[in-house]
C-alpha cells in the first residue's frame, strides 16, 4: 500500500479534512496511486513530455491592452468588497 | 424527428413563430422533472432575441441557428447569468462576460432555454457529484422499470435534455469522455472536436490541455450545424488552433468518392459484454453495404490511458482549481485571517469528488514525486499519441463502443475507481487529442440505448460527421 501523508497533501492544497475524511480520502487515494502505478511498466526513456496537443498550430497574439471590462464588473462577483477593493481580514499586523 | 433543418423550413414557411417555438421547449422544459436544468432563463431576458430571429426569417435572412433554442452546459460563462459548475462554491457567480463558445451561439441567432445541470466542476460520470443533485435519464430499463438511471456524465443534463427533447441540441465539454459517454447512455449524438477547435475562453477549467466544447444533439447534421458556430479560431485562448475551419454541413449524407478503411482495435474489445461487442458486427455488417473496408488494428498504449489521464487530469485541476479562495468571487467561509478564510471557502464549497481529484493532483504534483507521476505521465502520453498517429496512417477511422456498458443505477457505482473506468474507451482519443463522436447503435436487452465511438484524424471532423452521418441511416436509431 503506498503510504500517503494525507495532512500534508490536503495542507498543500488549502483543504481542511477532519480524521474521518482523512482516513477516507488516504485510503482513496492510495488505491488510485497504486492503481495509476501500472505506468512504471511502460518504457518512457527518451521521450519528451506532451504539455499540448496544438503545439503546432499555436498562434500567440499580440501584446496589446484591451480594455473590456470596468472596476465595477471585476468587483460585481467579490464576497465582500470597500471602495473599490476586495475586502480581507487584516494581514499586516 | 425534428432537426435544425425542419425547424428552420417550419419557421421560414411560417408554420411556427420564434416565440411559438420557445414557448413549446420552455413549457416542456419547466415541467421536466429530470433536473437537467440548474436554471432556465427568463422569457423576458430572451424577448428581444427573440424579435429580431423572428424578423430575420421575416425578411428571409436568418442566420444559421436563428431561433433555436439551446441548452448550455452550466460550465460556460454566460454574460448575467448564473454560471454554478454545479458547485456550491460558485452557486451565486453571475459572469460579467460571455464565453466565446456562448457568443459565437448567440452570433448565429440561438436563444439560451438555460443552462444545464453536469458534474461539479465536469468531474464524474454518473452526473451524481453535482451540488443541484443527480440527473435522471429519460429511458427505463424495462425490466427494472422504477429504477432511475444516471445519464452519464459530466454533461449529463445536456444530455438527458436533448434526449428528453426539452431543447432542440445542447452544448457539453468533453475532458475524458464528457459529450460521448451521456450521449452514448441517453442515446444521442455526442462529438468532441479535436483539441483547440473551440475555443476555451470563458469555460470553467477542469484540465486546460483536455477540456474541449461539442455539440449533443438528436442527428448528426445538427452536430455539424452547431459545430459550424462553435467551431473558431480565439485569441483569447493559446491553445486556439489557427487551422482553415470547413463547411461541417457538406458532406452530411453523401457517400464517400474514395474507398475507405475503418480500423477496430481488438484489444478494446478483450473484456466487455457480448451486447457491447455485438454493436461494433453490427456496425460492421451496416456498414459493409457501403462498400466499406474494415481492418484490425492494434494499439500497444491502451492498457496506461486511464492512469495516464487521473495523473494529468487531476493535476491539471488542482492548480485550475487554486483560484477558488473566496476573495474575489465564489463562495467565502468565515475566518479571522486570510488563510482561514482560503481553507474554509475551499473546504466547505468543494463536494467530494472534486476535493478526491484535487487531492490526487496535488500528491502527483508535489516535490519527491512529480518526476515519478506527472512528468512520467505526460511521456506516456506522447506515446499514446504517437500510437494514434500510427494506426491513422492505414485507416480512415476507428471504430470503438462508447462505454462498457448500458445506463446504471442512480448510486449503484459508489468506487471512485469503477466509476473512472466508464471512460476506458474515450479517454485515449481525449489525450491523443483527436476528434470522436459517439452514436447511438442500437439497444440492450434491458431496452437502454448503447453507442459507438467514431474515431478521426486532426481537424478531419468534416469526413468524420460524413462518416457518422451514413452510418446514422443505416442504424435508424429511433429516440
Amino acid at each position: 500500500m503506498t503510504d500517503i501523508n494525507i495532512k500534508k497533501v490536503s495542507y498543500l492544497a488549502k483543504l481542511a479534512l477532519n480524521d474521518d475524511k482523512a482516513a477516507l480520502y488516504k485510503k482513496s487515494l492510495s488505491e488510485i496511486i497504486e492503481w495509476v502505478d501500472n505506468l512504471k511498466k511502460i518504457d518512457t526513456e527518451g521521450v519528451k513530455p506532451l504539455h499540448n496537443i496544438t503545439e503546432k498550430n499555436q498562434h500567440i497574439r499580440n501584446d496589446e491592452v484591451l480594455k473590456d471590462n470596468s472596476t465595477e464588473e471585476v468587483l460585481s462577483n467579490a464576497p465582500e468588497k470597500a471602495l473599490n477593493f476586495f475586502r480581507v481580514p487584516k494581514v499586516v499586523e | 424527428m425534428t432537426t435544425i433543418k425542419e425547424i428552420k423550413n417550419q419557421l421560414s414557411n411560417k408554420k411556427i413563430s420564434v416565440q411559438e417555438l420557445y414557448d413549446n421547449y420552455y413549457n416542456k422544459a419547466k415541467n421536466s422533472e429530470l433536473n437537467s436544468f440548474n436554471c432556465l432563463l427568463d422569457p423576458e431576458a430572451n424577448k428581444q432575441n427573440m424579435i429580431n430571429s423572428q424578423s430575420r426569417y421575416n425578411d428571409g435572412k436568418d442566420l444559421p441557428l436563428d431561433g433555436m433554442p439551446l441548452g448550455i452546459k452550466d460550465l460556460f460563462c454566460t454574460k448575467g447569468t448564473p454560471t454554478t459548475a454545479s458547485s456550491k462554491i460558485l452557486e451565486k457567480f453571475i459572469p460579467e462576460y460571455e464565453s466565446q463558445v456562448t457568443q459565437n451561439l448567440l452570433n448565429d441567432g440561438s436563444i439560451f432555454l438555460g443552462k444545464n445541470n453536469c458534474d461539479e466542476f465536469a468531474m464524474g460520470s454518473s452526473n451524481e457529484t453535482s451540488f443541484f443533485g443527480p440527473v435522471i435519464n429519460p429511458w427505463k430499463n424495462k425490466n427494472n422499470i422504477n429504477d432511475k438511471l444516471v445519464p452519464g456524465g459530466s454533461s449529463g443534463g445536456s444530455a438527458s435534455a436533448v434526449a428528453e427533447k426539452i431543447c432542440v441540441a445542447s452544448i457539453g465539454t468533453d475532458t475524458g469522455g464528457s459529450i460521448r459517454q451521456p450521449a452514448s447512455l441517453c442515446g444521442v449524438v455526442g462529438l468532441k472536436p479535436t483539441f483547440g477547435s473551440c475555443s476555451r475562453w470563458g469555460v470553467v477549467a477542469f484540465a486546460s490541455s483536455l477540456d474541449q466544447a461539442g455539440p449533443i444533439t438528436n442527428s448528426v447534421e445538427d452536430a455539424a450545424y452547431l459545430l459550424n458556430s462553435i467551431s473558431y479560431h480565439d485569441l483569447k485562448d493559446s491553445t486556439s488552433s489557427n487551422h482553415k475551419r470547413d463547411n461541417f454541413l457538406e458532406g452530411i449524407g453523401k457517400n464517400f468518392d474514395r474507398s475507405i478503411t475503418i480500423g477496430i482495435p481488438s484489444d478494446y474489445l478483450k473484456d466487455v459484454s457480448s451486447e457491447i461487442v455485438e454493436q461494433i458486427e453490427s456496425t460492421k455488417k451496416h456498414l459493409k453495404k457501403l462498400n466499406i473496408n474494415f481492418v484490425d488494428v492494434e494499439f500497444t498504449t491502451t492498457d496506461f490511458a486511464l492512469s495516464t489521464y487521473y495523473i494529468l487530469a487531476p493535476a491539471e485541476a488542482s492548480s485550475n482549481l487554486a483560484r477558488y479562495d473566496g476573495i474575489r468571487y465564489g463562495y467565502r467561509g468565515k475566518g479571522d485571517s486570510l488563510e482561514e478564510i482560503y481553507v474554509n471557502s475551499r473546504s466547505e464549497g468543494f463536494g467530494e469528488e472534486v476535493i478526491r481529484r484535487i487531492l490526487i493532483g496535488t500528491y502527483v504534483l508535489s516535490a519527491g514525486y512529480y518526476d515519478a507521476y506527472y512528468r512520467k505521465a505526460q511521456r506516456v502520453r506522447r506515446l499514446i499519441k504517437n500510437d494514434f498517429q500510427r494506426v491513422l496512417k492505414d485507416v480512415d477511422f476507428i471504430l470503438t463502443p462508447t462505454t462498457p456498458n448500458e445506463a446504471f443505477k442512480i448510486g449503484e457505482k459508489l468506487d471512485p475507481i469503477s466509476m473512472y473506468m466508464n471512460d476506458i474507451f474515450t479517454v485515449p482519443t481525449s489525450l491523443a487529442g483527436l476528434p470522436a463522436i459517439s452514436l447511438p447503435s442500437g439497444l440492450s436487452k434491458n431496452n437502454l440505448p448503447l453507442g459507438i465511438q467514431l474515431i478521426g484524424n486532426y481537424f478531419q471532423e468534416q469526413s468524420l460527421l460524413q462518416m457518422a452521418s451514413l452510418l446514422e441511416k443505416e442504424f435508424c436509431f429511433n429516440g
